[in-house]
């Protein structure tokens, strides 16, 4: 592994200006572009205020990364409030330009990609991206291939850049010295050997803060180490995966040294509790607010940043649904070990389950424990969340608002979504002229009367 | 939901002021028209002796900070011994104001007292000789198509008269916040209200006082609302006497009846909501029971705007004296016995802690609801400034203190008083535990003013992740 950067190391010296030669970069162009796709697609947008939604088209750089058409595309094409679809790639493929239907697959949490499968009926074998797992120093020059716009038909371009820094947490992230436009996110990146280490990545993941915190916005290169896991064994197409980690259930601070210095611990860093969910492992458990977790299941924790707390989230996750894990404390400067037995992650926001209501003109939504913390709705407060009320609908002109907590329909609670779909399948069969809905908009509740359209 | 926006406030800037003055340019004498025309100059003549210009300095907390702003208003005076009324949004926490009168003499009232539910405050002027005053009307017997005049300072400029007419007698006006006038339905008129005019009276041709301008429909052309005179009669009466209004409260958040039926027979008015721990929560009401009478006298609402009369005749009640209420639930009735205990204040205390740069608040029933507060424990905070201790140290408007140093604070007193200790003994850091929506956390304030290189911005403040 070291040798190349050996041979770098003599280039530098040698060549006060390393940069790679115009014939090399032609090489390179030439072996990569049959791998790169524009992908084109169609996406529904939700208003995150008003819940209205539109449609809009999008393209993207896809970059083929396996000979039976598994496409790799930015993470933008999918996010929280944009749901993407009709995916069409388009390759050149000996001289001839081929356009292929595809379907998105789970989006992985962990890093800002997507992947697309291509429809291989005919079993064609797509040229293919290879990568080589390398990481390059600060300062060295890189080559990448994206696409140019529409107007000059999609060509492929390639430029050079640096990698500008590299930053250990929270995780080996490496930064690019310059910004790049919107078609070279997901571009293959080319170290000096000729070889693809990564692609152009843009935002950190949403579990790794780049969604939530403002460290976000800078062109990254995602090394080959984090995504290989993919490509070797690709997501399941887009559907309801339970593999969602552990629990614990608390929310941590930091220990920062200036915490430490307050109450009299040695600045070493560590996780301050500062809220419980209850009920959940952490409430079981004996864990308390105020506790400073400092080593969890064997792994020390040495939080001193915002940004430790992410790695934490990790942690817990990957530490196994149903495992019993040690919890080392301090509490009242006394350390302690508790006893947890991890509970499996609820559902976060992007994956609440929905539910539309055709008749009245209503989706509602699961109230998943972040969109409670979101929308500081208190524990004691049941119901289904109105996400959406169809312009011109009865659940408009009975004046219900996105944002409502529905708590009941007539006399019956519905405390949960499928107490919510179970309330609708009998009144789908009774059919009743008038419904009447109890929901809570902050902290007052009321009754909305409302006239469903029963389709005949 | 009905979204309106109503536009409260009435500081006209300066500098416009001055421009529209310049702006006019000269003034076209009334020629004597009909009947109507001097049934106008009559009407006017009764009130505007006794119209009052209205100066007050009052303090207001904006972004952690307590500063003091110039108004202008209107209001009447209404006895010969110079009681003036206007708006509380006029006055707000003011004690002195500064009165101009129609002969355009300056002389300084006392605030009596104020009554923000219904938007009403009761000022006084120096006792000397007799004060003009106005005759207060009938708002009851007022009817759509009456024409009005409204009178006061719009933007400004004293003594002006608008005409118009009742555009209709009973407006509810509520807001997506909750209900914002909960004892009053309003006056809409087109008589051409506009800042500055908050407080003036609106008056019909017999040169009663009928209503207190008050509000107007932003974005709109001539909709104001005035707070009808017989409510504002008995608020008046009551600052008078108690320097405030006294009510009672049972707990329970009313709807009316067409919210659950379109049945008309069906009469009462619906308990919506009833608040944890209050008088009627303890007595087992709950939502969806209908309340039908209140000491065996019926009560009814079958429109939103019947609902302020109901409330009314709630808070009304005598605190700590029994009361029967009669309620449906189900097909059953019931008679339900409780002890009315006394109505939350609109808002607590605020204060401006200038060291750390925040302001904060006594928590009220009534704030929880308003503000959507989760915890009645601890202190509000309304405001934090940029760039103070507070802000860098990542306290944010809108939390909620329960601890400082340990310690849990239960009013803004026993939270000052620890507060003032570790300003006055120098203590370099603070430990504050807060609630922000439904999360907790640890907050570290450094006290520190001397030592720049102390105050630096880390990622504190905005970093709550859901493990």
């Amino acid at each position: 592994m070291n040798s190349p950067f050996i041979v770098s190391a003599i280039l530098l010296i040698q060549n006060i200006s390393l940069m790679f030669a115009p014939s090399q970069l032609e090489t390179i162009y030439n072996q990569i572009i049959p791998s790169i796709a524009l992908v084109q697609y169609s996406s529904e947008v939700t208003n995150q205020i008003t819940g209205e939604t539109s449609r809009r088209d999008g393209n993207a750089l896809g970059l083929v990364v396996s000979p039976d058409g598994l496409v790799m595309v930015p993470g933008f094409v999918e996010v929280e409030n944009v749901s993407s679809f009709n995916f069409r790639v388009r390759l050149n493929i000996k001289g001839e330009e081929k356009e292929f239907n595809a379907v998105k697959l789970r989006k992985p949490d962990d890093l800002n990609i997507m992947f697309l499968k291509i429809n291989n009926d005919a079993n064609i074998k797509f040229p293919f991206a290879q990568f080589v797992e390398d990481l390059p120093k600060v300062g060295s020059e890189i080559a990448m291939i994206g696409i140019l716009g529409e107007t000059v038909d999609y060509a492929r371009c390639i430029t050079t850049a640096h990698i500008g820094a590299i930053l250990e947490k929270p995780r080996l992230t490496y930064c690019l010295d310059e910004n790049v436009r919107l078609g070279f996110v997901g571009a293959p990146v080319i170290n000096e050997q000729g070889n693809i280490i990564g692609v152009v990545g843009f935002d950190l993941s949403k579990a790794e803060g780049g969604e939530v915190y403002t460290r976000s916005g800078h062109p990254l290169l995602y090394q080959y180490a984090l995504f290989k896991k993919y490509i070797q064994n690709p997501p399941a197409v887009q559907a309801q995966d339970d593999e969602q980690g552990a629990w614990l259930g608390v929310i941590t601070q930091p220990l920062t040294d200036d915490f430490a210095e307050y109450w009299g611990l040695p600045k070493e860093g560590g996780l301050i509790v500062a809220t419980i969910v209850n009920p959940s492992p952490a409430s079981e458990c004996g864990l308390r607010i105020g506790d400073i977790i400092t080593n969890f299941n064997g792994v020390p924790i040495r939080a001193k940043y915002d940004s430790d707390v992410t790695s934490f989230t990790k942690l817990v996750r990957e530490a196994g649904v149903g495992n019993s894990v040690k919890i080392e404390i301090l509490r009242n400067k006394e350390p302690m070990t508790l006893t947890a037995l991890l509970g499996t992650r609820p559902r976060r926001s992007s994956e609440a389950e929905e539910f539309e209501w055709e008749a009245v003109g209503l989706t509602v939504r699961e109230i998943t424990p972040d969109i409670r913390i979101a929308l500081s709705i208190e524990d004691a407060v049941q119901g289904v969340l109105v996400y959406r009320v169809k312009s011109g609908s009865p659940a408009q002109v009975g004046r219900l608002a996105r944002g409502f907590i529905i708590q009941a329909i007539g006399d019956l609670p519905t405390r949960s979504i499928d107490e919510f779909k179970t309330v609708v399948k009998m009144l789908q069969e009774k059919k009743p002229k008038e419904i009447t809905f109890f929901a809570k908009i902050g902290n007052i509740s009321g009754f909305f009367r409302v006239q469903p359209r029963w389709e005949e | 939901m009905k979204n309106i926006k109503v536009f409260k406030t009435i500081y006209p800037p300066f500098s416009f002021v001055l421009l529209c003055i310049l702006s006019i340019s000269g003034c076209t004498t009334l020629s004597s028209g009909g009947v109507l025309q001097s049934e106008i100059l009559k009407a006017k003549a009764k009130v505007v002796p006794a119209l009052v210009h209205l100066n007050p300095i009052k303090p207001v907390y904006t972004l952690g900070k307590k500063e003091e702003v110039i108004v202008i208003g209107s209001g009447f005076i209404i006895s010969k011994d110079g009681y003036v009324v206007t708006n509380e949004h006029v006055v707000g926490e003011s004690k002195k104001v500064k009165c101009i009168l129609s002969d355009k003499r300056e002389i300084e009232a006392e605030v009596i007292g104020t009554d923000p539910f219904t938007d009403i405050a009761v000022l006084k002027l120096p006792p000397q000789e007799k004060y003009a005053f106005v005759v207060m009307g009938n708002s009851d017997a007022v009817q759509t198509g009456e024409i009005v005049l409204a009178m006061g300072s719009p933007h400004g400029l004293a003594r002006s008269v608008s005409m118009g007419i009742v555009s209709m007698t009973d407006r509810y006006l509520e807001d997506q916040r909750g209900v914002i006038s909960v004892f009053n339905n309003f006056i809409q008129t087109d008589a051409a209200i506009n800042q500055g005019n908050s407080g003036g009276p609106l008056v019909n041709l017999k040169g009663e006082v009928i209503g207190i301008n008050s509000r107007m429909l932003l974005g709109a052309e001539n909709v104001g609302f005035a707070i009808p005179i017989n409510i504002a009669r008995e608020v008046v009466e009551d600052i008078i006497k108690n320097k405030k209004v006294n009510r009672s409260w049972l707990g329970v958040n009313l709807q009316e009846m067409k919210a659950i039926t379109e049945d008309t027979n069906k009469h009462g008015v619906v308990i919506a909501d009833v608040e944890i721990d209050s008088p009627a929560y303890k007595v087992g009401i709950r939502s969806g029971d209908i309340l039908t009478a209140v000491n065996e006298e019926p009560v009814h609402a079958r429109f939103q705007e019947d609902l302020p009369l109901v409330r009314k005749k709630l808070s009304n009640l005598e605190v700590g004296k029994e009361v029967e209420l009669t309620i449906i639930r189900g097909d059953k009735e019931e008679k339900v016995k409780l002890v009315p205990d006394v109505y939350s204040p609109y808002k607590g205390q605020e204060i401006e802690f200038a060291e750390w740069g925040f302001t904060a608040s006594d928590i009220t029933n009534e704030m929880m609801k308003r503000l959507r507060i989760p915890n009645k424990n601890g202190i509000y905070i309304s405001g934090v400034q940029e760039g103070s201790i507070a802000k860098i140290s990542g306290l944010l408007a809108g939390d909620v203190v329960l601890e400082i140093e340990g310690k849990s604070v239960k009013n803004l007193e026993e939270f000052m008083n620890i507060y003032k200790q570790t300003i006055d003994n120098g203590q370099p850091r603070v430990l504050l535990f807060v609630q922000r929506g439904v999360v907790t956390r640890y907050i570290l304030v450094k006290n520190t003013k001397d030592d720049q290189s102390e105050i630096k911005v880390i990622d504190e403040g905005r970093s709550t992740t859901h493990e």
